[in-house]
């Protein structure tokens, strides 16, 4: 099999007298969805943050395609090809979509912002995630629905040849239509051969999508399976007592 | 004995139907990738596309801007704007047409809708829209999609007593239609998403379509699984709940009658039907409306427990959920994997994913479409 994207082993972030994560280890792998799971305060966030560079770990090790690299700023993180797409997705919306998705980042040609070459890439990109519910890429964002916000901050975290992905309840206060449009973007990113963390509360989305389920439980990882492996009621009890009867490991 | 290697003019023709094939499933595509693809010479590879292009197939043009040193290779496109086939889909509330360009490129598009459960002339509506959508070019025929049993033979559809719907829509149209070629809806959606959707590349599918009834399309080692007279992939009469509903083929307890249309939205109170009807359950079981929730939830029950069957029996790597099956799979995936996790053998549910369609609701009419591109794809100048 092939070697893991991401790999943490160890992990420890404190806040003062709060441990917040405990030896946690998480392997991620490219091609797949892996699903975070766990309840309010168990550390989701935290460790996307982690990996992201917001916070910096106390201890642990980071293996990223193999290597041990070292985290310290969200700047590292895009480096090496780390894109998380937070709840409040940080999209302008005086903006259109392509100023959006190149927002400092913008492309040049000499002096001048390259219009032509940021459009056709932020096109390509949209087509290459399967996107029609986008109409035009120079639409303002304010325009746009919730479910086409999420599917904009999305494929702007694709664009940047970014090789893992995380999403942060990408689904939630969405509709019906929209959520399932989003799921599928979820699953085609994977399908491209990114490597993609998804954190949700929705475990019809978590079993819709994922390959690997990962179950964090105040601080500290209690399983990590493949989705054909377990049941929902056995997630469920991971994620309220940290432990599941007959769940193989 | 081994039969007689095949002549040049054989060869000839097999060379221009895989190249033709390319083109027409992958998209345009330069010469230099078409080489390296089909493992043929450059020279033989210029010969063909000329051939194609005088027949008025294909055609060749200089690429925009590759960005590379050297002489671009030329590109070569299916001619979709003027190689056509019509394709129509009989479905349980409308029916569609539309014209399909080579490259599965639906180029023009009309429906109907059709009063539910009544054998309503199907044949004059059908073919009055193909004769809206004439357009300038080569028509290649007609492929009909149908949710009912077809007879493989003669295209004759089991629909509230025999239609021969091939037949009647072949006279309607004489002079426009050289041939019209009927499929399952199931069989025509796999097939579909088989040759340019989520299943391309992939050999062993199952394709579930779901609205009243449940029909699958299923793909074995690459090749369509029809049955001996065309009826197999029936899925939805497999019963799965001997003390279960009585179901319209006199059985009791097939599947249809856990995961169709009419149970759930009979469990979540509704009286409305069709795909809208039951976009609403889910999305009142997403706002947290109790009834629907357990509607959905029993559905999606059922649904994991026929699935989990079929991945046993057929150890497909890829089970495509569409029509009104792709919501409720996407609104109930945690009790369908949940019944796959604890039904299916460790070995078959292993590598099997589950997807979604990726054509949506185009893709009874491009796998129809298929249906009249086969002949022409296996002998592109006879």
């Amino acid at each position: 099999m092939q070697a893991p994207l991401l790999e943490l082993r160890g992990i420890n972030k404190s806040f003062g007298p709060v441990h917040v994560l405990r030896d946690v280890a998480l392997t991620v792998r490219a091609g797949e969805v892996t699903a975070l799971v766990g309840d309010n305060g168990a550390g989701k966030s935290t460790l996307v943050k982690c990996v992201g560079g917001t916070h910096q770990i106390d201890s642990g090790e980071v293996f990223y395609e193999g290597n041990p690299v070292q985290v310290h700023s969200p700047r590292d993180a895009a480096q090496l090809g780390i894109e998380i797409v937070y709840q409040d997705l940080a999209l302008c919306d005086n903006l259109d979509i392509v100023q959006n998705m190149f927002l400092g980042r913008e492309r040049k040609r000499g002096w001048v912002l390259d219009e032509p070459e940021m459009e056709a890439l932020a096109t390509a990109t949209l087509a290459g995630l399967s996107v029609k519910t986008v109409s035009s890429v120079r639409q303002p964002v304010s325009s746009l629905s919730g479910g086409q916000r999420q599917i904009v901050a999305i494929s702007k975290a694709v664009l940047w040849n970014s090789k893992l992905v995380i999403l942060d309840e990408p689904t939630a206060a969405l509709g019906v239509a929209q959520t399932a449009q989003v799921l599928e973007l979820v699953r085609q990113l994977a399908d491209n051969g990114l490597a993609v963390v998804l954190i949700s509360h929705n475990m019809n989305d978590v079993f819709a999508v994922s390959d690997r389920i990962a179950a964090l439980y105040l601080g500290q990882m209690v399983a990590q399976v493949k989705t054909t492996d377990i049941t929902h009621a056995q997630v469920v009890e991971l994620i309220t007592s940290g432990r599941s009867e007959g769940l193989a490991q | 004995m081994r039969a007689s290697a095949p002549s040049q003019e054989e060869i000839r023709r097999q060379n221009l139907g895989a190249l033709l094939r390319f083109v027409h499933e992958r998209g345009q595509m330069s010469r230099a990738e078409l080489t390296t693809e089909l493992g043929l010479n450059r020279s033989t590879i210029g010969a063909l596309t000329a051939d194609l292009t005088e027949a008025g197939l294909v055609t060749e043009e200089a690429p925009r801007e590759t960005g590379r040193a050297g002489r671009p290779s030329l590109v070569v496109r299916a001619m979709s704007e003027t190689v056509y086939s019509y394709a129509v889909s009989v479905e349980v509330d409308q029916i569609r047409v539309a014209r399909v360009g080579l490259g599965g490129v639906i180029l023009d598009q009309r429906s109907a809708s059709r009063p539910r459960g009544e054998t309503s002339d199907l044949i004059s509506p059908i073919a009055t829209f193909i004769r809206d959508m004439t357009g300038a070019g080569r028509c290649l025929g007609a492929g009909i999609a149908v949710a009912g049993m077809v007879r493989h033979e003669d295209g004759v559809v089991h629909l509230h007593g025999d239609l021969p719907i091939a037949t009647l829509v072949r006279e309607q149209l004489p002079d426009l239609l050289p041939q019209v070629k009927v499929g399952n809806v199931a069989d025509l959606c796999a097939l579909a998403e088989h040759t340019r959707g989520v299943a391309a590349g992939c050999d062993n599918v199952i394709y579930v379509y779901g609205d009243v009834g449940v029909g699958a399309g299923i793909i074995a080692g690459g090749r369509r699984v029809t049955g001996h007279g065309g009826y197999g992939g029936e899925v939805g009469h497999m019963v799965v709940n001997p003390s279960g509903r009585r179901c319209s083929c006199g059985s009791k307890g097939c599947w249809e009658t856990e995961i169709g249309e009419l149970p759930l939205l009979e469990l979540a109170g509704s009286n409305e039907t069709g795909l809208s009807a039951v976009l609403a359950v889910v999305d009142r079981a997403a706002r947290g409306d109790a009834v629907a929730i357990s509607a959905v939830r029993h559905v999606g029950d059922w649904l994991g427990f026929g699935v989990a069957n079929l991945v046993n029996i057929f150890n497909p790597e890829l089970v495509i959920f569409g029509g009104t099956l792709r919501d409720v799979y996407l609104a109930s995936a945690a009790q369908v994997r949940s019944k796959l996790a604890s039904m299916g053998l460790a070995a078959t549910r292993e590598h099997v994913r589950l997807r979604t369609p990726a054509l949506g609701v185009d893709a009874a009419l491009i796998g129809a479409a298929e249906l009249a591109f086969q002949a022409l794809l296996e002998d592109p100048l006879a």
